[in-house]
């Protein structure tokens, strides 16, 4: 049975070529404003991912009405955003709380909330990871990691 | 003509290049072993580490990883019938049942022979095949530059199976990503938005890691993988020179060296085509076929000879037209970018010593196999299957934000690098292909210049593109692989329908 249209509209190709679609159509706004032979590869590519997601977009749509279903992105939609959620998480905290605690933390954090749970190896490993990072990098090529701007620093 | 390759030799015994190549065969292996990472998803990883290095020692990292993970990927294929790679699915079919048999430990040392065998052989392809064809791209001018990146990412679209239509989006999206920052020839910005850390355009390290190493790294945390250990703890594995009389596999071993030589060359084609290739060649002219499937050790022969043949020789394409054969092939030219090494006919003429050295660090890298995945050593690799993935997860995590960071000192960049890894993982479970993504940005900037080059020779007309006899083979070439799948297609369904 096709699908109803609030849901073929909701399939994840057709997400994502429409998606595609608009940000190409903002992009080639900017291209105005180039010379014409700085603006021909970009413009060029732009138009030809809005024309390209414009066929995706209609294949999948006939997918839809021929009763296909969408292949789900993922089974387990909470652990993937839970997942991303952490990783931007542990960018942030690096960039306003500084790099070695925010590693300190995430270490046993992300890998606590994903299943490991032996607090022993966690804490060998955080130890064993942190120490190594700042036995390489700080102590022995002397780079230096984000301080945390929430210091002032 | 082959005497820069023996020019190239001393450097390569230099003790920090030699260890190079050591570390990274081992470091491939434990990659390879662990289901979900993969040799494109640590190279990825590694390049930023490798910016202070000498390219030498860091090519031959990469050289090492590569080797070592087509082999690694056998371990979980042989012990929990879950390939480490992508290449690895055909040593399933004859290793994991070996492995419930007992006879895990032989299907491993079968495995690393092969590969070891199959990775010589691709070496020596490419130490031969490379220079002489190199010697024919520096006769090359700007519009036939220009039509070799046009083929390049036309192959790797089409070649590459699929959808067209999204390996096409795939590629405009990486050759747009090319262009943002300042142009090349009159240098005003494009796409920054008054980001001044945009100017220099988009490091590819950034691209890449963004790409092939955090969809992996949520994978690990996505799918909690349970072993049991019980194949692990059973290999029964004996001394490989004991193990050596067993394996009389000649034929097998030389027929999935050419193959996955041949299926290297091509581009877009890949490890996994070539192991089932040799797989099933080796199966069909076998006196007992009906004993593949039930543990047969030449069935493992057969594809792993064929995976790790398909590494150097991928590189052929790479580093003499820089059109990478498969995705590490791909990953590894932004490593060469990274040390300032423009792949391409220039490369031989420039560097010699660097690009010949890399060709024996695979040659070593292909030996150290046996000798470092071999004996003892397999025992130890096995158990690294019962390693936590949520906290590997959360290392490499750790390890790709140092990696970006340590590039510009920024955390501009790690946020970029975010951004793409959520495009990327979109793109990985859409079914989208990633290496027209990463040649669209190696080709990209390189195609435009060379055009633009072209026209201004031409004073901008357009047909100067296709006024000599090579731009028209390349033309050819690059329309004979867009219309050839769907005509080749269309042929097999009319010959069934008759």
């Amino acid at each position: 049975m096709p699908e109803s249209r609030n849901s073929r509209l909701t399939r994840p190709e057709t997400l994502t070529a429409g998606g595609i679609i608009v940000v190409a159509a903002g992009f080639l706004v900017p291209t105005y404003d180039l010379r014409a032979i700085s603006a021909l590869l970009p413009a060029a590519m732009l138009i030809g991912l809005i024309v390209l997601s414009a066929f995706l977009l209609l294949a999948d749509q006939r997918k839809a009405s021929a009763g296909e279903d969408a292949t789900p992105m993922t089974t387990s939609p909470k652990r993937v955003i839970g997942a991303f959620l952490m990783i931007v998480s542990y960018a942030l905290a690096c960039d306003f709380v500084g790099f070695y605690i925010s590693t300190a933390v995430t270490i046993p954090l992300v890998a606590w909330t994903f299943g490991y749970r032996s607090p022993v190896g966690l804490l060998i490993a955080t130890v064993i990871v942190v120490g190594t990072i700042w036995a390489i990098f700080d102590f022995g090529m002397s780079q230096d990691f984000p301080t945390g701007r929430l210091w002032g620093r | 003509m082959y005497s820069d390759l023996l020019h190239a030799l001393p450097d390569v015994f230099a003790w920090t290049n030699f260890a190079a190549v050591v570390i990274g065969v081992i470091a491939g292996i434990v990659v390879g072993a662990m289901p979900g990472l993969s040799a494109t998803m640590a190279i990825s990883v590694l390049v930023p580490f490798t910016f202070g290095l000498e390219p030498l020692v860091a090519l031959g990292l990469m050289a090492g990883i590569y080797n070592g993970a087509m082999y690694g990927g056998a371990i979980p294929a042989v012990l929990l019938r879950i390939p480490g790679t992508p290449a690895a699915v055909a040593t399933t079919f004859d290793g994991y049942p070996m492995a419930q048999k007992g006879e895990g430990g032989f299907a491993l040392q079968v495995a690393v022979v092969s590969s070891s065998i199959g990775g010589i052989a691709s070496a020596f392809a490419l130490m031969l095949l490379a220079p002489p064809l190199s010697k024919v791209t520096l006769l090359f001018g700007p519009s036939e530059v220009f039509w070799v990146a046009v083929f390049g990412l036309a192959s790797i679209i089409f070649l590459l199976g699929g959808n067209p239509i999204k390996g096409l989006i795939s590629a405009c999206f990486g050759v747009f990503v090319s262009v943002i920052g300042s142009d090349p020839i009159y240098g005003n910005d494009r796409f920054t938005f008054g980001q001044l850390e945009l100017l220099d355009g988009i490091n590819i390290v950034i691209l890449l890691v963004g790409l092939y190493a955090l969809p992996p790294v949520i994978d690990l945390l996505e799918t909690p993988l349970k072993t049991d250990g019980v194949n692990s703890s059973k290999l029964g594995t004996e001394p490989i020179w004991k193990a050596l009389p067993r394996m009389n596999y000649w034929k097998t071993w030389l027929r999935g060296s050419f193959l996955g030589i041949w299926i290297g060359i091509l581009p877009g084609a890949g490890g996994s085509m070539a192991a089932f290739m040799s797989y099933n060649e080796a199966r069909r002219t076998s006196k007992h076929p009906e004993t593949w499937g039930e543990g047969e050790p030449e069935g493992v022969a057969a594809a792993e000879v064929a995976n790790n043949a398909d590494t150097a020789s991928a590189l052929i394409p790479a580093l003499t037209l820089g059109i990478p054969g498969t995705a590490v092939a791909a990953v590894m030219l932004g490593g060469l970018l990274v040390h300032g090494l423009q792949p391409g006919p220039m490369l031989f003429r420039d560097n010699p010593d660097i690009v010949f050295g890399f060709m024996w660090q695979f040659l070593f890298g292909a030996i150290l196999l046996v000798l470092l995945g071999g004996s003892l050593a397999t025992n130890s690799f096995a158990r690294l299957l019962n390693l936590p993935r949520p906290l590997l997860g959360s290392v490499i995590i750790v390890l790709m934000l140092i990696g970006v960071y340590s590039i510009n000192g920024r955390m501009f960049d790690v946020y970029l690098m975010l951004g793409f890894g959520a495009i990327g993982w979109v793109m990985d479970r859409l079914k989208f292909p990633l290496p027209p993504v990463v040649l669209g940005l190696i080709l990209g900037g390189f195609a435009e210049e060379n055009l633009r080059l072209a026209l201004r020779i031409g004073r901008g007309d357009p047909m100067v593109l296709f006024q000599n006899t090579t731009s028209l083979i390349l033309v050819a070439l690059t329309v004979a692989v867009v219309v050839g799948p769907t005509l080749k297609k269309r042929f097999i369904d009319s010959r069934k329908k008759a």
